[in-house]
């Protein structure tokens, strides 16, 4: 192939082709200056923003006249939402989101997690067998684009959730199905085809059955009723705590019919990265791996309800503008300290470092905070390695393993010791306990009960026991490699049961895959027998926490079934009285207790970051709102 | 000029080439991903998923298929044009692609121009000043540059030019606090400001992707000065240079055309790969600065095995660094008329 040449051009022509590309460009950005100058402060006249600076600091884009009261916040915090249909989010983050745009029934009172007050009801009445739940909605209630809320919009929510069936729409039917699962079945066609803002009587007809899970009463009540659901005929002692979930707030069926409609067993798309409800913020934007905007809903509901109606849920936002950025701690922190934001969400074993700067409040929250996050234990799977079956093995690991140690070199104090299933801080957690304490660190009784089980044990001054004895074999211990805590302990773990004689090898996985491990049925496969398992609360109760331990049967739970347990799982479930419930958690932490199913670690504590002049949180340990509010409505800025 | 019937059977070639490269590369991460796990159902549905759920998820990619039959549905998606649909977020991932990318394109592009100027002009300086300290100091600085990691360097820039000295924003691509966005028409941020004119968010696309930008060219353009330097070095010392100056051609001209443009031709190979790296490379750099790249998406399927989604990442990695070796090719017979496309010389990527 002969040499290709390259084409003579001259060094003029370049020259003057640059020049006229650089003259080009730069009269392109002046005029570009000119124009979106304008353009944006024409945009931005509407709201008591100022304009000019680009940077995402709010101290410089939202004073106001008198530059102390602001009108938005800034926010950074670890993740973003999985998705933004109220039907379909099951993380954090996303419900932090949807709990600012979307509304349910009802909410926990203020800072409280035991009691409830109104949001889209205004009151509610509960049958005296516990099976019927009805509530009367507020009047003139619309969402944000004007379409109008009524009881058959919210017949329509429930029922959306529950035909649509993504993973956390267990949270309903555990007590509720659509329809009544027997003689009527609420379908997908069926919901695509009412009209909901003005519903004809062969509409009413359907949604006013009274044989089914929900009823439209009329277009201002609606009924609950018990006994369809997977937890069978029986009142639900934490039903009220299910309907403040996401699962049960209110969506527009115009805007999801203009987008696909409801489709059985499926997500809907446009709903996953979209958002439209009654509450007081909208969102502006979700700039996926970035950022979520929310914005002031002019056309609030509430904005003309007089005060004395008013309560912390329903109040009209104070701050225009939420922006919340994802980013990992260590920015988020720079971020705080330079003043471009004003509140992170960052774990406590940054406490140390947040502490110290200046016009920043860090607090440690009651220990309730941390349950709801996450309470962490080890599991271990006696299906997968039977010699798990063995409580003096399960009893050598407990008596192994230094928890104080563990608490004060990986999370520098800041985390509790606990015992389960009900977590620390929690309805009912000291009565479940009393009389217990957590597992204590013992090494010497740690290699007895070893020995005891048969196998060649170490005590801490060397000496051998049981050496006749089998060697333990090697056990994988699975842990989070996403979560530096677990690594950490992981670590100590290791050395302390490699002491008395146990070998393990550390198996790490990225958070999705070891969360779904975790979650998985229980099987021969032994490559996870052992490790960190951990629970976070979907909603506010004991009894959810409860009810996983007792009833999962997972790699997570140590593939624990008991009979008797479960019966007492059951009477919890149902009990409409405290002490039945108490009896009932009672029994079964001593029984999980004793039987050593799963060692209780620690649960890590939780904190609140602030600047100073951020007021107004209701912190609520059912609060996704960076892990420890429910809504931003009442925050204000002051600098 | 480069004639069109020499350059036609050239790319033909090479076409031919990198369609064999990215079928390799298709088939590599399939089987891995199958290797790691055959059946990810749970995982792509998501923890807690109901039964019904992951049955839909099997159903749908045909997950409880032999491999061969999963590998034949997963091709078709792509014969017929269609990359399918993101297991984890139902949406299409061409469309998913589509958002990504340009983010990523764009700050590799702001990048790529910082790496040239600063590894050309260090290189050009360090090799004309062999020897001297500006030489040692211009290498100390690209060596300890080059081998620090893009965590360290993004995170020292955020705590000194965010936090300290707070000039730039810490992460993402433009302010939100903007009233007025530019359209979407090329899905660069700051070009799209720029077509429509609109100053505030050009600056605002400027100012963010400054930093991020800078971590990437500051701890690549090691690679290049190195060369830059080296190729100086050489050129300077070579007979034609020597001649030149003795037949007394002035000093200014010799550096420009005997020395400069000769050692550009390796640096320009060095440059295109680069790029073509870069656009793959920037996963860390885009996590800590919230910038929402196509290495943020390859990510987030790399921990869920989502294969579906992962295979047409790589393929467009792998793209990358062909198309970035092919124009490298060229540019080399451009420069150097010595040097025939095909013919050795150009790195045949």
């Amino acid at each position: 192939m002969k040499p290709l040449r390259k084409r003579a051009v001259s060094r003029t022509i370049l020259g003057v082709v640059l020049i006229v590309i650089i003259l080009v460009a730069s009269a392109g950005i002046y005029f570009g200056f000119m124009s979106g100058t304008g353009k944006s402060s024409t945009t931005s006249s509407s709201s008591t923003t100022s304009t000019g600076s680009s940077t995402t600091s709010s101290s410089s884009t939202t004073t106001t006249s008198s530059g102390q009261t602001k009108t938005s916040l800034q926010v950074d915090e670890l993740t973003e939402p999985d998705y933004l249909d109220p039907a379909v989010t099951y993380e954090t983050s996303g419900w932090e989101v949807v709990e600012q745009i979307y509304q349910g029934l009802l909410t926990y009172n203020g800072s409280s997690y035991t009691t409830y007050e109104g949001v889209l009801a205004s009151g509610w009445t509960i049958s005296p067998d516990g099976m019927n739940y009805t509530f009367e909605l507020r009047p003139n209630v619309v969402f944000s684009n004007g379409d109008p809320f009524n009881a058959y919009v919210m017949w329509y929510s429930v029922y959306r959730t529950l035909v649509m069936n993504q993973a956390p729409s267990w949270i309903l039917s555990q007590n509720l199905i659509a329809g009544n699962g027997m003689s009527f079945n609420v379908t997908d066609s069926m919901l695509n085809s009412i009209n909901y803002f003005n519903p004809s009587s062969s509409n009413l007809t359907v949604m006013n059955r009274p044989d089914q899970s929900v009823v439209a009463l009329n277009a201002s009540a609606i009924q609950f009723n018990l006994g369809y659901g997977y937890n069978g005929v029986e009142p639900y002692s934490a039903f009220l705590a299910t309907l403040v979930t996401p699962m049960a707030y209110a969506v527009d069926p115009a805007v999801v019919a203009s987008h696909g409609g409801v489709v059985a067993d499926t997500e809907n798309d446009y709903m996953t990265t979209n958002a439209l409800g009654t509450g007081f913020y909208e969102l502006q934007s979700w700039v996926l791996g970035q950022s979520v905007s929310l914005v002031k809903n002019q056309n609030y509901w509430a904005n003309s309800l007089p005060k004395s109606q008013l309560n912390n849920a329903i109040a009209p936002a104070i701050l225009n503008d939420i922006i919340i950025y994802y980013k990992d701690s260590a920015t988020s922190i720079a971020d705080l300290r330079a003043g471009s934001v004003q509140m992170i969400g960052v774990p406590v074993t940054y406490y140390n470092v947040t502490a110290p700067i200046s016009g920043v409040k860090t607090a440690i929250l009651p220990i309730e905070f941390g349950s709801s996050e996450d309470v962490h234990y080890l599991y271990m799977d006696t299906q997968a390695f039977p010699l798990f079956n063995n409580i003096d093995v399960r009893k050598a690991i407990a008596n192994a393993i230094d928890y104080q140690d563990i608490i004060r070199i990986v999370f520098s104090g800041h985390a509790q010791q606990w015992i389960g299933p009900v977590p620390p801080g929690f309805q009912y957690y000291n009565e479940s306990t009393a009389g217990l304490s957590p597992y204590q660190y013992s090494p010497v009784q740690a290699a007895v009960y070893l020995a005891q089980a048969g196998f060649v044990a170490h005590l801490p001054n060397g000496t051998t026991l049981n050496p006749g004895g089998r060697q333990f074999p090697t056990v994988s211990f699975l842990y989070d490699s996403d979560n530096p805590t677990d690594e950490g302990a992981a670590e100590i773990i290791l050395s302390n049961l490699g002491a008395i004689g146990i070998p393990i090898t550390l198996a790490a996985l990225p958070f999705r895959q070891y969360a779904t491990t975790i979650d998985s049925p229980s099987s021969t496969n032994s490559s996870f027998a052992m490790g960190f398992g951990y629970y976070s609360e979907d909603y506010t109760a004991s009894i959810d926490y409860v009810s996983y331990f007792t009833t999962a049967n997972q790699i997570g739970t140590s593939a624990y079934v008991d009979s008797q347990v479960l019966n007492y799982t059951y009477q919890a479930d149902a009990a409409l009285n405290g002490s039945t419930i108490v009896a009932a958690f009672r029994s079964i932490t001593q029984s999980m207790y004793q039987n050593y199913t799963d060692i209780w670690l620690y649960v890590p504590e939780f904190m609140a970051v602030t600047a100073n002049g951020v007021t107004g949180i209701f912190p609520n340990p059912a609060g996704s709102g960076m892990g420890y509010f429910l809504y931003y409505n009442t925050i204000s800025y002051t600098s | 000029m480069i004639a069109l019937r020499d350059f036609l059977p050239y790319l033909g070639k090479r076409v031919l080439g990198a369609i064999g490269v990215l079928i390799g590369a298709m088939l590599l991460v399939f089987f891995i991903s199958y290797i790691l796990n055959p059946n990810p159902a749970h995982l792509w549905a998501g923890a807690r998923a109901s039964k019904s759920t992951i049955a839909a998820v099997i159903a749908r990619y045909h997950l409880d298929q032999p491999w061969y039959v999963q590998l034949y549905y997963f091709l078709q998606s792509y014969v017929t044009g269609n990359l399918g649909v993101d297991p984890q977020t139902g949406k299409s991932i061409i469309s998913e692609m589509a958002f990504y990318f340009p983010n990523t394109l764009e700050l590799v592009l702001v990048s790529m121009v910082m790496i040239a100027v600063l590894g050309v002009a260090s290189g050009y300086f360090a090799g004309m000043h062999f020897g001297t300290k500006i030489d040692h100091s211009i290498r100390i600085f690209y060596l300890a540059t080059w081998s620090s990691p893009y965590y360290l360097g993004g995170f020292l820039a955020i705590l000194v030019f965010s936090s300290y000295i707070p000039l730039f924003p810490s992460g993402g691509m433009y302010s939100l606090t903007l009233g007025n966005q530019p359209a979407h028409i090329t899905g660069l941020y700051i070009l799209d400001a720029l077509i429509q004119l609109n100053g505030p968010a050009f600056l605002s696309g400027l100012q963010h992707v400054f930093m991020p930008a800078a971590v990437l060219a500051l701890l690549d353009f090691g690679l290049v000065a190195r060369i830059m330097r080296s190729s100086i070095l050489n050129a300077r010392w070579s007979t034609h240079v020597k001649a030149a100056r003795a037949k007394g051609m002035e000093e200014g001209e010799v550096r420009r055309n005997h020395i400069l443009r000769n050692a550009l031709i390796d640096t320009n190979t060095i440059i295109a790969v680069t790029f073509g790296f870069l656009l793959s490379g920037t996963i860390v750099i885009e996590e800590i600065f919230a910038w929402p790249g196509i290495g943020y998406f390859t990510y987030q399927a790399i921990v869920s095995i989502n294969y579906p989604v992962l295979v047409p990442c790589v393929l467009l990695f792998t793209l990358g660094v062909i198309v970035a070796n092919f124009i490298a090719d060229v540019f080399y017979s451009l420069l150097d008329p010595r040097i025939a496309l095909g013919e050795g010389g150009g790195s045949e990527g």
